[in-house]
């Protein structure tokens, strides 16, 4: 069984349907691939999942439990963290601090005691972001203030971990890095849901991918699967038959 | 039946003032995005020159109207946009809340600078207040009919320019997209300046209309709150609709009428409620009106604050009891009370620092939390009577909790707004408490008891003992007062390195992701209210027990926006901001003021050119509230950086010190008075880095240059074109000949070597 | 100080007539982040450019920055062979560019003719744009006093057209005209653009669905991170679409 799951999705804008009776889901130890043209509705697919939108219709569910009705951070406290498209840093505080706080939410809010410099310093070294641990996280590349906000997520100790396009901003030299951290953090255990404009990446990580088209599923299955689906390739590249 | 009718023509009349007033606030809001909190004090102004024109110069009344609300309105809406409103597009909310409410203050003692406000002046009706007709047997005023007329004229107007005109078109334009305006050769900027103007004559004509309905007599602070009723109206159209905002305003004028006419005349706070009403019904709409769902940091704003360290903190704290210590001794008991006046203002000031500076949520009515403690310490604090009566600590601790509990009851239906909104019921919350609480001034009977909220107007507050120690010596308090200012400035520098504040911080930069982590934000806003209005409530404990005696007026409005106004003038994110502030809003104004009237009375020849000055310090004030919008971090900050770059400069820092040790013993010895050597060391402090920066240019650091980091980018390859630049700004030949090596383009200088 | 002028390789663009539109090395961002990293572009009269390659790439900023919405910190932008950075958008459209930007370019709350009023602002009368509109388009005739938002996307994309239709513009800007569409109406759009092609207009289309585009296109330009990594013709360009979307 999947850890997370949606069941039948569906958000509607007023009479524009976003996201259409999605029913797909994240296993543990594995990375699952979201992907499709701008404005197929991944993101308010993913604001759906982690609460920061209401799906109209359909259920959301974490280890078989519904929470569709959870605030985002009752989510959290099940295992649930994400990055954001747009970078949601706290840029009044260093990079160090961005992964830190963290934390201090954790220890405030559950009766978890960590040891909060200790595994700040473990994830700053897992992610590779010792060295500029220190640094505004204003005045760092966008390629690393997107580490820094998977770094922000991993430090809630999460099961599921959703990514709303990671690597965009990156160079092909932190894609690399940051591909090898993904696979190492599925190895252990954690669930991964991708959405990634970069598709050699998403291809190259994914054991499964769902294709999203105008809020719909239109193909899931393993990268080659996908990548030779007449839809697919009809969605990203148009159809053969226009003009 | 007769009852009814007149005090629904009463109602409609207010009512179509109100939106007149009302319209004129959308208008701005939607083509600049500006809240105009200074848009009552634009009606005050207009109708303070209409007055002077046509009474004070008996021009003739239709010229008088033509000139101000024809030419002078839209004149000054015009000079706002252009010097002020039209740079404040990329701005954060904080900054534009401060911007105009700076105009709106500015504008409020300008007016009492030009006219007298000892001076009684009064508007009569248009034609009289005797001329009217009966209409079903209710009399009503031709000026009345004449209120209904012309908001029906401009119901009429405003619809036919946003339908039947292009600019009106262009406007409605503006509210979905600037950018797709642009694309079609329309410039956003032009529309926002027409509606400054357009929104400016409203303004001005809805004063001169309502001023005779209410009362007719011309107050500069109740005129400029009168027009704010607007914009309980404006709120009911979510400051974007006209036609709702025209609805809201009919039933906010007919519910105040019918509450005249039908509360019990002997219930005792019938007339207290009927004043609050506008602000009741504008907390509510906010309150109620649906929010927009929760987002991401929408601004990413250009203030950023450096996080003090806790033992800076304490060492600072230290140096501040000593430097007070060491200026008393320049003052005369006079001035050490009211320099313990300042500190309990600054103390009030850190109530901010912690609320807007750390967390990022608005009070626009912090003086209203010190009103509530003073009003609990006042009843159950009070230990003797007489000269030998003193505040006891069981009291003041009350009062503090109690004021918490009361933050946290008033945040709690407010703590998912923001922003704006968030600001707007503070507001509403300080102008309910001024009218309901501290202009109580009768006696209510309840289950039994029987009390007065705030007896004769006037509350008599001792000063605070603890046991040996007694507040009551004007040096005592000032030590005490420093010292507890350095004491929760150093808690809140430990608190800001603590995970609370980092925190806070979170929250403040991105509520969306703070969630995520599994923050529960009202909790955390919650808390943080809670401690904010504590802090606030134990400064107006202090200042009350300053003041000795307190009014309604001390509390009211004016003085939480200017003391809000002097905080982010002197840095919302820093302790020294709110050091100034609080000091400035508590002393500066009564200190420099009275300081100028007093030399202006020893010497009689300079008599006007000190009140000018007096006038002038008070206008400027608020000018520099009005540039907040280009140095959103506060100017102290400004003066600290300077000093940071003088770190390496010792011999100018020493000799710094020294000029102002020079300058205080020749104070100490007699030399001059306190206030030549305030100003001499404040000139002295002010220079010095520029000093620094002439006499040892090389010792002194630049301040780390932003611009320059944004060219050199670690994540880019290091290009040709990149590595010409270089070798062109070390003085280094071309390596390529013909390759242009020359004029580096606009917006990408090469800095050269000094 | 030398004060040279002219661009590098001057005399090797005179052999060519002047391009109506020209980025040549243009770098841009928001704030600290930089997507454009040196990107030259340039769209000859009566020619159709066609800028490919998937979301992210930067192919949305390239068209801001040719509509003066966002200013370069970098390079150059020119029209005619002129030097425009630092014009105004407003200043910029009424020189000429006709851009319609992503998503629906119209305003949803304004009635359609109320939008057709706004895009006169660069000096076409309304009686005019009124007529070529309802002319070409008879639905939005029809609905002339209807809000524009409540129209399909399909009518609203009609709508948005219209301007380049009515206005006589120098140059085109399409930026993922195809984007919330159904395939049906895109090609649709698609007829109506390549009737303004036929009449000599020149335009820069950005396309993510690179198959409706490249029929129309003259040349087509593949943007990937900031760059424009290969231009040709659209048969060479088609022929690695696939992998360069897909990968594999």
């Amino acid at each position: 069984m999947p850890l997370l799951e949606t069941q039948g999705v569906t958000v509607r804008f007023g009479g524009n349907t976003a996201v259409n009776q999605v029913s797909i889901g994240a296993e543990e130890g594995r990375i699952t691939g979201l992907i499709g043209p701008n404005g197929a509705g991944k993101t308010t697919l993913f604001n759906t999942v982690t609460g920061l939108q209401k799906p109209t219709e359909g259920r959301v569910l974490i280890d078989g439990v519904d929470i569709t009705g959870m605030s985002p951070a009752k989510r959290a406290k099940l295992g649930l963290a994400r990055t954001f498209q747009q970078l949601e840093l706290f840029l009044s505080l260093s990079v160090r601090d961005n992964v830190k706080v963290a934390g201090d939410i954790l220890r405030a809010t559950t009766r978890k005691r960590i040891d909060l410099d200790a595994e700040t310093d473990r994830i700053l070294e897992l992610t590779g972001l010792t060295d500029i641990a220190g640094r505004d996280v204003s005045d760092i590349p966008t390629g690393r203030a997107r580490v820094v906000e998977v770094a922000r997520a991993l430090m809630t100790s999460p099961r599921v971990l959703l990514l709303d396009e990671p690597a965009s901003g990156q160079t092909e030299q932190e894609t690399e890095a940051f591909a090898e951290l993904l696979t190492g953090l599925a190895a252990d255990g954690l669930a991964i849901c991708l959405v990634e404009h970069d598709l050699p990446l998403v291809m190259k990580l994914c054991a499964t991918i769902h294709v999203l088209d105008y809020g719909s599923i239109i193909a899931s299955g393993s990268p080659r699967e996908v990548q030779e689906s007449p839809e697919v390739i009809a969605a990203y590249i148009g159809t053969e038959e226009v003009a | 039946m007769t009852t009814f009718l007149t005090f629904t023509i009463l109602g409609l009349v207010l009512g179509s003032v109100y939106a007149i007033a009302a319209s004129g606030l959308v208008l701005t809001y939607n083509t600049s995005g500006i809240f105009n909190f200074a848009h009552g004090a634009q009606a005050m102004l207009g109708t303070f020159l209409y007055w002077q024109l046509s009474v004070g110069w008996g021009l003739p009344v239709w010229l008088s109207l033509l000139l101000v609300v024809g030419v002078f309105g839209p004149l000054m809406g015009l000079l706002l946009h252009k010097l002020i409103m039209g740079a404040l597009r990329d701005t954060a909310e904080v900054a534009k809340i401060v911007v105009t409410v700076a105009v709106m203050l500015g504008m409020v003692y300008l007016s009492q600078w030009i006219w007298d406000p000892v001076e009684p002046r009064t508007l009569t009706m248009f034609f009289g207040s005797d001329a009217s007709v009966e209409i079903a047997g209710v009399v009503v005023r031709l000026h009345e009919i004449l209120c209904l007329a012309v908001a029906l004229a401009i119901a009429l107007g405003l619809r036919m320019l946003f339908h039947r005109t292009r600019v009106g078109v262009v406007m409605r334009g503006t509210v979905d997209s600037p950018d797709l305006l642009r694309l079609n050769g329309h410039d956003p900027a032009r529309v926002a300046a027409i509606s400054w103007a357009l929104g400016s004559a409203l303004a001005v004509l809805a004063g001169i209309l309502i001023t005779p309905v209410s009362g007719g007599s011309l107050e500069a602070n109740a005129l400029t709150l009168l027009v704010i009723d607007a914009f309980a109206a404006a709120m009911f159209g979510r400051l974007r609709n006209i036609p709702p905002a025209f609805v809201g305003a009919m039933v906010l004028g007919l519910l105040g009428a019918y509450v005249t006419a039908y509360f019990p005349s002997d219930w005792t706070w019938t007339g207290n409620f009927r004043v609050s009403l506008p602000m009741i019904l504008l907390f509510i709409v906010i309150v109620v009106l649906p929010q927009d769902r929760l987002r991401g940091a929408a601004t990413r704003t250009r203030e950023r604050y450096r996080v003090p360290s806790v033992r800076a903190a304490a060492t600072w704290g230290l140096v501040l009891l000593g430097i007070v210590f060491l200026y008393s001794l320049l003052l005369a008991d006079s001035g050490i009370t009211t320099l313990g006046l300042g500190m309990a203002f600054a103390i009030i000031a850190l109530s901010l620092t912690l609320l807007t500076g750390y967390a990022g949520e608005m009070n626009l009515a912090p003086m209203s939390f010190a009103a509530i403690a003073t009003v609990i310490v006042f009843h159950f604090g009070i230990t003797g009577s007489g000269l030998d009566a003193s505040l006891n600590l069981p009291g003041i601790a009350l009062a503090v909790v109690a004021t918490a509990v009361v933050g946290g009851l008033v945040a709690l239906p407010a703590l998912r707004l923001r922003g704006l909104y968030l600001a707007l019921a503070t507001l509403a919350f300080g102008a309910l408490l001024s009218n309901m609480v501290l202009r109580d001034t009768v006696e209510h009977t309840l289950a039994g008891f029987t009390f007065t909220l705030f007896p004769d107007g006037t509350l008599i507050i001792p000063k605070p003992r603890f046991g040996p120690v007694d507040l009551g010596d004007p040096l005592t308090f000032l030590l005490v007062a420093t010292a507890l200012f350095a004491l929760i400035a150093l808690g809140l520098a430990v608190l800001r390195n603590s995970g609370y504040g980092r925190r806070l911080a979170a929250m403040k930069d991105s509520p969306a992701a703070t969630a995520m982590l599994g923050q529960n934000l009202v909790k955390l806003k919650l808390s943080v209210f809670m401690l904010s209005a504590a802090i606030a409530g134990l400064g107006g404990i202090l200042m009350s027990s300053a003041m000795g005696s307190v009014e309604g007026e001390s509390f009211g409005l004016m003085a939480s926006l200017a003391l809000v106004m002097l905080v982010v003038v002197g840095g919302i994110g820093y302790i020294s901001g709110a050091l100034f502030g609080g000091v400035m809003s508590g002393i500066g104004f009564t200190l420099l003021v009275g300081t100028f009237n007093d030399l202006a009375i020893s010497q009689p020849q300079a008599a006007t050119f000190f009140e000018l000055l007096g006038n002038v310090v008070m206008v400027g004030t608020a000018l520099v509230g009005m540039g907040v919008g280009k140095n959103p971090s506060g100017s102290v900050q400004g003066i600290m950086d300077g000093y940071r770059s003088l770190r390496e400069a010792r011999p100018v820092l020493i000799g710094g010190a020294a000029l102002v040790a020079v300058l205080y013993a020749l104070a100490l010895a007699g030399l001059y008075g306190s206030w030549t050597f305030t100003l001499l060391a404040l000139v002295v402090v002010m220079a010095l880095p520029a000093v620094g920066q002439k006499l040892m240019p090389h010792a002194v650091a630049p301040v780390e240059g932003h611009g320059h980091s944004d060219e050199i980018r670690d994540d880019e390859p290091f290009t040709d074109t990149l590595r010409d630049r270089l070798d062109l700004a070390l003085g280094l030949p071309a390596r390529v000949p013909g390759v242009r090596a020359a004029a580096p383009q606009k917006g990408e200088e090469v800095n050269a070597p000094a | 100080m030398s004060t040279q002028t002219g661009a590098p390789g001057a005399a090797v663009e005179a052999e060519q007539r002047t391009p109506v539109l020209e980025l040549v090395g243009a770098r841009a961002g928001y704030g600290a982040i930089q997507v454009l990293h040196g990107v030259d572009l340039a769209v000859h009269p009566g020619s159709v450019v066609a800028l490919l390659g998937p979301n992210g790439g930067g192919k949305s900023t390239t068209m801001k920055v040719c509509t003066g919405l966002l200013p370069l910190n970098g390079g150059e932008l020119r029209l005619a062979g002129r030097r425009v950075n630092g014009l105004s958008a407003q200043e910029i459209a009424k020189l000429g560019v006709c851009a319609i930007p992503e998503g629906r370019g119209v305003f949803p709350n304004l009635t359609v003719r109320e939008n057709l009023w706004i895009a006169t602002g660069t000096g076409t009368d309304l009686k005019k744009l009124e007529e070529v509109a309802y002319g070409r388009f008879p639905i939005l005739g029809e609905r002339r006093n209807q809000l524009a938002g409540s129209m399909s996307g399909g009518e609203q994309q009609m709508l948005a057209l219209s301007r380049a239709l009515a206005t006589d513009p120098a140059v085109l800007l399409l930026d993922e005209l195809s984007m919330g569409l159904a395939p049906m109406i895109v090609s649709q759009m698609y007829e109506t653009v390549a009737e303004l092609v036929a009449g000599g207009l020149s335009v820069l289309v950005a396309e993510q669905f690179a198959r409706v585009v490249l029929p129309i296109a003259d040349t087509a330009a593949l943007m990937l991170h900031g760059r424009i990594v290969d231009t040709g013709t659209p048969d060479e360009i088609e022929g690695r679409l696939s992998s360069e979307y897909l990968g594999g």
